[in-house]
């Protein structure tokens, strides 16, 4: 009973550093900005919803009228952007949201999971101390510092189990549907495939022709696409796979957001595995070589992108013979070259997908034998 | 350290928990019953489509008959003389359910689309003004289930 109590008590009293929840903030109030822009120029250019069919999901009577609509629409996307600059940003997170789901239910027509799943995560956000870092208005004094930053962040967990929800639904939707599981839904989309590259003066070659009109290789798509999205559903819980499971989503969230129109689904996504990164920060080390072009070159990269502070960076003296760069991880592995660049990219937001090539490949560099080795 | 009334109290944090996941186990589970699958995050779900052909259902002469509707749009005089013009597109802006006679993507799969689609028809009814003759708007929709299946179903709006 204590040790569950004492696990209770852990799960909702946990502290940690806010600093990686400012950066989330800042894609989830840029993505609510996005979705009320929408609503706005969907208003300018269609006019106002009421006007014309809809579906409310709450009496009609509290269904807004035209001009508390328009009111309501500047308002939410006043909120987001002043979540956006750090300004009351947990308050207007729960505005810009809340509003947004106001909406959603005044109008069933207008209901897209991506929409709904961007104004949950918003929500949820709200409740996590989001207001600790990158407070744009504050200008070089953006971020609090760290024993400020420190703060309750149960709500975090919230917002994780609701990115898993998104993945159990689809896959389990897609799971208990005979003709998805069976790849027959796959299939009638790989069959406009030719058209689609035609209508764009592209001839696709035979053989990707017939792979595409193959069942075999449909069926075979859909049980990798159900496949990954439990895998993502349930390996982000699992330190061991986390990373993995990461890496599959971003790859998951890229392919689909190249071969169909989700909106803003496959950003929304890729920003919620921000929830997922080590709260703590400048756990690993990158040093570089003063002097060295392309050392210096990345160290400035690092400087740019590292936008969840997971490096702590340290130039050598110029003097110091070897690599140009090196990497130590959180687990104190030292690493240049390939393998160097892969602990980069497993911390580094814009090459995370270039993680596990550059992983295998690093791999791949250390189990092949030296001629020296072989010789011997 | 920022102040902000979201900061819950270690009291109030289990409490949030729970009733944030409880709304959305029901909703989720809920969802599964409702056509459109509203609120049941449920992505790319069918590859359909279907065709709508619409009709009205009009009293003439004391008989009842069915005619065409050609793009959506008819005229009609009311008792006084004036010419009324009706336009099935004009009630659905932005919606798939305005393009008419021919095959077209089920977005959410056909029940969603049905589902709606007779609603439209009942709100269609409801906005006539001065149109006297027409009793009843009907749509034939051919349906195709994920590329087989081919069914046909008939929904229909009577003047309320």
């Amino acid at each position: 009973m204590t040790a569950l109590g004492d696990a209770f008590k852990r799960f909702f009293g946990e502290e940690r550093d806010a600093l990686v929840l400012g950066v989330l903030r800042l894609a989830i109030s840029a993505l609510l900005f996005f979705n009320g822009l929408r609503l706005i120029l969907e208003l300018a250019q269609s006019g106002y919803f009421a006007d014309f069919f809809h579906m409310p999901l709450i009496p009609e009577a509290w269904v807004p009228n035209s001009s508390t609509y328009r009111l309501l629409l500047g308002v939410q996307a006043l909120a987001a952007l002043l979540a956006f600059f750090g300004c009351w940003p947990r308050e207007a997170l729960l505005t810009a949201s809340s509003l947004g789901l106001y909406f959603l239910l005044c109008d069933r027509l207008q209901y897209h999971n991506n929409r709904y799943a961007l104004l949950l995560l918003g929500f949820l956000l709200a409740f996590t101390p989001c207001d600790r870092s990158l407070l744009l208005v504050r200008g070089r004094t953006h971020t609090l510092p760290l024993e400020q930053r420190v703060a309750p962040t149960f709500a975090r967990r919230l917002f994780q189990l609701q990115v898993s929800l998104v993945y159990l639904g689809s896959a389990g939707g897609k799971l208990f549907d005979a003709d998805w599981r069976g790849g027959q839904v796959l299939l009638l989309r790989f069959l406009r495939t030719p058209e689609v590259f035609a209508r764009h003066g592209v001839s696709l070659p035979s053989w990707s022709i017939a792979l595409l009109s193959s069942s075999w290789f449909a069926s075979l798509a859909a049980k990798a696409a159900i496949g990954s999205e439990l895998f993502i559903a349930l390996g982000i819980w699992f330190p061991r796979v986390r990373r993995l499971a990461l890496w599959l989503g971003v790859v998951f969230h890229i392919s689909i957001e190249l071969s169909a129109k989700v909106e803003l689904f496959s950003w929304l996504m890729v920003a919620s595995y921000l929830a997922f990164v080590v709260p703590e920060v400048r756990q690993r080390r990158f040093e570089y070589v003063g002097g060295n072009r392309f050392g210096e070159w990345l160290a400035r990269f690092v400087a740019l992108s590292d936008w969840c502070a997971r490096f702590e960076r340290k130039s050598l003296t110029p003097a110091t013979p070897g690599p140009s760069f090196y990497v130590t991880d959180r687990n104190g592995r030292r690493a240049s070259g390939a393998r160097g660049l892969a602990q980069l990219a497993e911390a580094i937001p814009v090459l995370f997908p270039l993680w596990l090539p550059l992983w295998l490949c690093a791999r791949l560099r250390t189990a092949r034998p030296t001629p020296a080795t072989s010789s011997a | 350290m920022p102040r902000s009334l979201l900061n819950l109290s270690p009291r109030l944090r289990p409490v949030f928990f729970c009733a944030y996941l409880a709304t959305q186990l029901v909703l989720v589970l809920r969802a599964q019953k409702s056509p459109d699958l509203v609120f049941g995050f449920q992505m790319f779900n069918a590859s359909s489509d279907l065709k709508i052909t619409l009709f009205r259902k009009v009293r003439r002469r004391g008989r009842s008959k069915v005619v065409p509707i050609r793009d959506g749009t008819w005229e009609v005089k009311d008792h006084s003389g004036v010419q009324h013009s009706y336009r099935w597109q004009d009630r659905l802006p932005r919606n798939q359910l305005a393009t008419l006679d021919r095959f077209m993507h089920a977005s959410y799969g056909l029940d969603a689309q049905l589902f709606r689609l007779q609603a439209a028809l009942a709100d269609f009814m409801l906005h006539l003004p001065g149109d006297e003759e027409t009793e009843a708007v009907i749509a034939e929709v051919d349906t195709l289930k994920n590329g087989r299946e081919v069914g046909h179903v008939r929904v229909q709006a009577d003047r309320p």
